[in-house]
């Protein structure tokens, strides 16, 4: 009998944790990439959207940050 | 609105008429449905006869989807919701229209189905009434929730399965209580299936309405 | 990855204590549910997957909620406004996420306590018709189209669906009401959760699990809101890359 309860906790535990580690994963993720394109897209950035995707992010995150502050979840 | 509605019903039936797809491939495909039934379940009739209300909804739910993927088929190819949107007609009353149209085409397959299910399962019609109550109700529902879902997924190319799923889980109730109705009339106490036709009509009455606010904006999208 | 040098705004912070908060809310109701509670006298220490079942199905319907009102919020012209949008998609994902878990959750304790797999009681049918109408939204949701023309289609989706829940229950309760077959919610399950410590791990259970679902619900949304800002600037990439081939080229 103790079988089907250990089973349902790490079912429902299991699930949860996985689903929640993979949306923060995802979520990372995208705001890297979102980051990184952000800084290439700045107007008056010189022909050289290499070198500011190197050195922008710093201030593009303050960005994101910015606009999640807003909404907020 | 009205006007409307009977023409757009009034071409998708002539269409039907001339065509003859729903004669030709809709109820072969129904009749299909309970032969298959009849395999799976086994030759006893004590076990079909019992089943047949459920079998008969089953196939008419099944039966629905094709109905509605023609009736869309039937606008021009891909381009269909660009046509009817072009066509300058009132889109609730497009929506009644269609809705119509699939509806009788249903009824129609719905009487040969019953012999169907009369002939194969054994089972006895008895209680016409509820029996045609129900068909009538539940079939205005189920037709009004296809050709809602219809134009979503009438243009896409992933159309053929997603219809199907979004259509069938909402009408479970129809065939719910539809075929608690029958039941009910096929067990001789047509009397107790008066709440069941109220589901019936209180899901079709819901539908309906929801179909002519909401089939303008879908027909306008994408 | 270059350090940040920009400090985390309040939200993210507000996000990480509910995550926290969350996490201990669940570990303290494994922890009294698998150990302090003491075993019921009608069903053993099957009693313990009833700390997590209810919960289960409370978040999954709660979810569904949210889902049909933020629907209702985006079609309504006045309330308009693309997070409703994200807040329904958001919900529906980790709302299916939950119905599943009800399901299997619930199919576990039947198991032992009726001798089957699944049985038709009318909220576990219910639920489970729930599952397959979130499917069935989510798989809406995917289909193409510019935001406005998605985010309307799915919201006329949603409630053409959901709407269709109170009616699936109550058909569904009437036609178990014919025959006799077992609950989930009856009697003797009431009766199981009097005793004091169990009643406060039932509580603290659904709290937590709410907590839980509130956390996922955020980080969801705000991956939708990344995802789309992503798409909407791979397209301004696009341009910017083209402006300084022109120059360059």
């Amino acid at each position: 009998m103790n079988g089907y309860v250990e089973a349902g906790y790490v079912v429902v535990l299991g699930t949860l944790s996985i689903y929640g580690a993979t949306l923060v994963t995802r979520e990372r993720a995208a705001r890297r990439r979102v980051g990184a394109a952000t800084s290439v897209a700045q107007p008056g950035v010189p022909t050289e959207p290499q070198v500011a995707r190197g050195d922008a992010p710093v201030v593009n995150h303050g960005g994101v940050e910015d606009e999640e502050r807003g909404s907020g979840p | 609105m009205l006007r409307d509605a009977a023409l757009v019903a009034g071409k998708d039936l002539r269409i039907e008429l001339r065509s003859r797809v729903g004669l030709n491939q809709i109820g072969p495909f129904a009749i299909a449905v309970l032969l298959l039934f009849g395999l799976a379940l086994g030759p006893d009739r004590q076990v079909l006869a019992p089943a047949s209300a459920g079998l008969f909804w089953v196939a008419v739910l099944l039966s629905t989807v094709l109905a509605v993927q023609r009736s869309y088929a039937i606008e021009s190819a891909d381009a269909a919701r660009d046509g009817l949107r072009l066509s300058g007609l009132d889109p609730a009353g497009i929506f009644l229209g269609k809705t119509g149209a699939v509806a009788a085409q249903l009824l129609v397959l719905e009487a040969a189905l019953s012999l169907g299910v009369a002939l194969l399962y054994g089972a006895h019609l008895s209680g016409a009434l509820v029996l045609v109550g129900a068909c009538v109700t539940g079939t205005l529902g189920l037709a009004a929730v296809g050709t809602l879902y219809g134009v979503v997924a009438s243009g896409l190319r992933i159309r053929e399965t997603l219809l199907p799923l979004l259509f069938l889980p909402v009408v479970a109730p129809v065939l719910l209580a539809a075929t608690k109705a029958w039941d009910e009339a096929l067990a001789g106490t047509p009397d107790r299936a008066g709440g069941w036709l109220d589901v019936l009509v209180v899901f079709a009455v819901l539908y309906v309405a929801i179909g002519i606010v909401a089939f303008g904006p879908l027909l306008e999208d994408g | 990855m270059p350090a940040r040098t920009v400090p985390p705004d309040r939200a993210a912070v507000a996000l990480r204590v509910l995550g926290v908060t969350a996490l201990v809310g669940v570990v303290a109701t494994v922890w009294l549910g698998l150990f302090v509670t003491p075993p019921d006298e009608f069903m053993g220490n099957l009693v313990r997957l009833l700390y997590v079942h209810p919960p289960m199905a409370w978040v999954a319907f709660l979810a569904y909620g949210v889902a049909s009102l933020a629907s209702l919020l985006y079609l309504w012209p006045r309330t308009r406004a693309e997070h409703f949008d994200r807040v329904a998609g958001a919900s529906a994902e980790v709302g299916v996420v939950f119905t599943g878990l009800t399901l299997v959750s619930g199919s576990i304790w039947g198991r032992p306590t009726w001798g089957a797999w699944w049985v038709w009681d009318p909220l576990l049918t219910t639920t489970a018709l729930l599952f397959v109408l979130y499917l069935g939204y989510l798989a809406l949701r995917r289909v193409p189209g510019e935001f406005h023309v998605r985010a309307r289609r799915s919201a006329i989706g949603a409630l053409i669906a959901f709407i269709d829940v109170p009616i699936v229950y109550l058909s569904v309760e009437w036609w178990r009401s014919l025959h006799q077959a077992p609950t989930v919610l009856n009697p003797t399950t009431h009766k199981t959760y009097v005793h004091g410590s169990m009643a406060w791990t039932l509580l603290l259970g659904f709290v937590s699990f709410t907590l839980v679902y509130i956390w996922l619900m955020a980080h969801r949304y705000r991956l939708a809101k990344l995802q789309d800002r992503e798409d909407s600037e791979g397209l301004e990439v696009a341009l910017a890359e083209r402006r300084a081939e022109a120059v360059a080229g």
